[in-house]
């Protein structure tokens, strides 16, 4: 309790000199409430180096026009963007082996560090449905997101080919880890998107990602594709009794890395050691569900502290969750967005041009 | 026959620990390989843009897509000709071939150089994408480390074999995480009988490479299926016509195979060239029919989904997969005919589905269980293994009822391509180079015996000028009946006997008679001795005394029947 007050007066203090503060930029919301108590307070407090966290929209281009000699230290970022922020030189190269030690990267598996930046967390693009909607049989695998006929009702899905085209593979039998590769033919999308053709009447499309909890919530939709964080808030805070299918989800990952115009490498890098340890992960994954990235932290994972929801069973990697999962190729994603949206419009055009087909 | 079954063996305890060491080692070793080979294919796929995956992120620069579609394997095949003409001795890519003559006939592996480079060829030519199979190589590689026990000389009979074997098993075990099939394949396809003394490490070495690639790599199944059952009973009546229908496939597919390899030969003269244009063919292809590129792994996987394809794109496909793998085997690019042979049937069975269920209107239980009975069907007929392809089913989709109907087509497949071709396209290559297993082991391994070898040198001979009372005096003091009459240009032109004078000889072996033949033709021969002549121009040689040859042939037998039945 006294190191605790000890280390508010210190957070106190280093405020007063912005200068000395190490800065990180995060998303903010929920997700920076969750770092705040989990990751940076406890930082400064082992440390004394304060931190002071701002939010960016999460692109590279952000980092590419904020980022100016001193202003950020440490940014997390999605572990495709981190790719590609990487190979522009705009990331400091890590490596893993000192930062953490050899021993530890096992823990890691299979989330590997990439080469500047290192996983901190994972979030799953999963199926929810309404539970008023089916009272009776109930979801169970993405390949009843495809089928009308069981389960009739609208279904809530990003404008985007993001997931929604690995799902439909998925749906055809084909095993995850064969997923990016047959996407990557003209042969693998074509049968994806004639599976999207069979749903393509009751496809109600969302951009914003707070949006298919809410559908689901306002019973516009019965059956949503989303971000496992936000079905889990709408249940939790009541809302409406979503329930997450885990079977296919489509885990991807969150990364730290250290922005190349920092003037602080090696405090930055105590910070990623420092939100690298288990006990770091485990305390965010208590407070919002996105899971560790090392196995070791699932251990230390218990009760929601202002909830008392146990979290564990709510994080998309959590080792008691069957059916399939799909780890994201994030470079796949990266090289392939291009061609993936201009199919996917040109899909679109098609479903404008014959409606009701 | 190996130095070691000349000897006298070690004392049970000391074999059974050799045997053991031998299993895991070998096991060990031959499994690290074949996992580092699989890798090292993967990563050139990749590197090289043969893999789809590495190919689509490439998409917005067309011109490179097509610059790589071409230059890969043409330039892979270009490397692979160089690498056979200048660092192997012997100039050509090693396989199951190779593994099974010398298991079978106790003789050593091609020399080891040979075996290295044929492997980094094979991995050469798998990373560019030529139109081969990878487990082919891999068979070679494990039985390349059997074949290093040979050096030990221990005391244990038939140990190369069996070293050999290990290998063998535990390379398939790991490369399709299948130990059962792996264990059968050793057994079916190398070793051909079941002793329990090459049984036991055997296995053992196939549950290392188990362990291996499960509990060290965890390597999922290759081909996991989801599959509820098959619906209607009349299917079974569909898989068997089916496994009938893909043998005569799989015949043509083998008789073009062996055709192409002298077809290009008469057509490029410089060996080392062949390898570089058939990879130019495969680019050519794949420009307009990408799926022919490599292992096709995704095409295979498309074969089981339904609509995946049209009925012409299948035909269309078949035939240039069938084609270009006769042309880059022909050609002389290292690997195997399994995999390619897996996708063709695959293939075919998604054509067999789509007659049936389109043109014909029945239904079924979807295309899955089609394309996967008619993918092992066309395997089992080319590699001759049918219990080893219906366990592979079973290990690659871990799916009872897919292997119940799976069963079905290969053994219908095997009848007729057994009955139409040979018993698969390894035996009869080994039948072109005079080895012929097609009437059972033992009477391969007698046929590999010349009775030239048997010869002796007391046989009594005579000219012309010889007066018979000379030749009967040495006929009695040498204790034999008869005298072999030869012209002065040393033929032989009859057989002499006190009694009868020269007789035309009522049997005459030539100089490549094996001890099989001459058993066969002994039958009522009545005599001391059967000369032998050149075939060329009936010179005579000698003769080999009938009782020498029964000794030889019991001999013989008898040690093949302690290999077969060893228990230690």
């Amino acid at each position: 309790m006294l190191r605790y007050s000890l280390s508010a007066i210190l957070i106190a203090l280093s405020s007063a000199a912005p200068a000395q503060d190490l800065t990180v930029a995060t998303w903010g919301g929920a997700y920076e409430a969750a770092q705040q108590v989990s990751v940076f307070d406890p930082f400064a407090a082992d440390t004394g180096q304060a931190v002071n966290a701002v939010q960016y929209d999460g692109t590279v281009a952000a980092l590419r026009a904020w980022a100016g000699p001193g202003e950020w230290d440490v940014i997390d970022m999605l572990a495709d963007q981190a790719r590609v922020a990487c190979a522009e030189g705009l990331l400091l190269p890590l490596d893993a082996q000192t930062l953490l030690g050899r021993a530890a990267l096992e823990d890691f598996l299979p989330h590997a560090p990439g080469r500047c930046s290192m996983p901190q967390n994972v979030y799953a693009r999963v199926l929810a449905y309404d539970e008023r909607a089916f009272p009776g049989v109930k979801p169970t695998r993405i390949e009843d997101f495809f089928d009308t006929a069981r389960f009739p009702g609208k279904r809530a899905v990003q404008r985007s080919p993001d997931g929604i085209l690995e799902w439909a593979l998925l749906s055809e039998g084909v095993p995850p880890e064969q997923v990016y590769g047959l996407l990557s033919t003209g042969r693998g999308l074509r049968l994806a998107f004639r599976r999207l053709d069979e749903i393509r009447d009751d496809i109600l499309w969302w951009s914003d990602p707070a949006k298919p909890a809410k559908m689901l919530a306002d019973r516009r939709a019965v059956m949503a594709a989303g971000f496992n964080g936000r079905f889990f808030d709408v249940a939790a805070r009541g809302e409406a009794p979503v329930d997450i299918v885990w079977d296919g989800r489509i885990i991807g990952t969150e990364v730290w890395a250290i922005p190349a115009t920092t003037e602080k490498p090696e405090a930055a890098r105590d910070f990623l050691a420092f939100a690298m340890r288990p006990t770091s992960m485990a305390r965010f994954s208590e407070r919002i569900p996105y899971g560790p990235t090392r196995q070791s932290a699932f251990a230390q994972i218990g009760l929601n502290p202002t909830t008392g929801v146990p979290m564990r069973v709510h994080l998309p990697n959590a080792p008691q969750h069957g059916g399939r999962a799909l780890l994201r190729d994030s470079a796949w994603n990266a090289n392939t967005r291009d061609l993936r949206q201009r199919r996917f419009e040109a899909w679109l055009e098609q479903d404008e041009e014959a409606p009701g087909q | 026959m190996s130095v070691a079954s000349h000897r006298k063996p070690a004392r049970p305890v000391i074999r059974m620990i050799i045997l053991t060491a031998t299993a895991l080692c070998v096991g060990a070793a031959a499994s690290f390989a074949a996992i580092l080979f699989v890798e090292m294919v993967s990563h050139l796929n990749s590197a090289l843009l043969v893999a789809p995956r590495a190919r689509v992120q490439w998409e917005r620069l067309p011109w490179l897509i097509v610059l790589a579609t071409l230059l890969v394997p043409t330039l892979g095949g270009l490397i692979v000709g160089l690498l056979h003409r200048y660092l192997s001795p012997e100039r050509r890519p090693l396989g199951p071939l190779d593994v099974i003559r010398s298991v079978q006939f106790h003789r050593t592996l091609p020399d080891t150089r040979s075996g290295i480079v044929s492997t980094l060829t094979a991995i050469l030519s798998l990373g560019t994408g030529a139109s081969v199979g990878q487990y082919g190589p891999m068979v070679y590689l494990g039985a390349l480390f059997g074949s290093a026990v040979h050096r030990l000389r221990a005391s244990v009979p038939n140990l190369d074999g069996i070293a050999m074997s290990c290998g063998v098993a535990a390379a398939i075990a790991t490369a399709f995480n299948a130990p059962i099939a792996g264990l059968v394949f050793a057994h079916e396809v190398v070793l051909r009988h079941y002793a329990t003394q090459a049984f036991a490490p055997v296995t053992v070495a196939s549950a290392t490479g188990y362990v291996i690639a499960n509990v060290i790599f965890e390597r999922p199944a290759l081909f996991l299926v989801e599959f509820p059952g098959v619906a209607h009973g009349y299917e079974f009546g569909l898989f068997a016509l089916m496994g009938l229908l893909v043998a005569l496939a799989a015949i043509g597919f083998m008789r073009l195979l062996l055709a192409c390899g002298p077809w290009i030969a008469s057509l490029i003269k410089h060996p080392a060239l062949r390898p570089g244009l058939a990879g130019l063919a495969v680019g050519v292809t794949a420009l307009a029919l990408p799926d022919v590129l490599g292992i096709g792994t995704e095409t295979l996987r498309f074969a089981t989904i339904e609509g995946a394809f049209g009925q012409g794109e299948l035909l269309v496909l078949i035939l240039a997969k069938i084609t270009l793998t006769a042309l880059c085997i022909g050609a002389g690019f290292s690997g195997g005919v399994f995999s390619p042979a897996l996708l063709v049937g695959s293939l075919i069975g998604a054509l067999f589905w789509s007659l049936v269920t389109g043109a014909a209107g029945i239904a079924t239980s979807g295309v899955a269980v089609y394309a996967i009975g008619a993918m092992m069907a066309f395997a089992s007929a080319v590699i001759g293994a049918p219990l080893t392809c219906i366990l592979i089913v079973f290990e690659l989709t871990r799916n009872y009822d897919i292997t119940i109907a799976a069963m079905v087509a290969v053994v219908f497949s095997n009848l007729v391509s057994h009955r139409l071709f040979g018993r698969s396209l390894f035996d009869i290559q080994l039948s072109r180079k005079g080895m012929d297993f097609s009437k059972g082991r033992d009477r391969a391994l007698l046929a590999a015996i010349p009775v030239r070898d048997l010869l002796s040198d007391k046989a009594i001979t005579m000219t012309p000028e010889d007066a018979p009372a000379d030749v009967d005096a040495r006929l009695t003091e040498a204790g034999w009946r008869q005298a072999f009459a030869l012209d002065p240009d040393g033929r032989l032109t009859g057989v002499y006997s006190t009694a009868q004078g020269v007789t035309p000889a009522t049997l005459t072996f030539e100089d490549d008679t094996n001890l099989a033949d001459a058993m066969d033709r002994m039958r009522g021969f009545v005599g001391d001795a059967v000369p032998v002549v050149t075939r060329d121009d009936g010179r005579y040689l000698g003769a080999v005394s009938e009782a020498d040859i029964v000794s030889a042939w019991i001999d013989h037998v008898a040690r093949i029947r302690e290999e077969e039945n060893a228990a230690l």
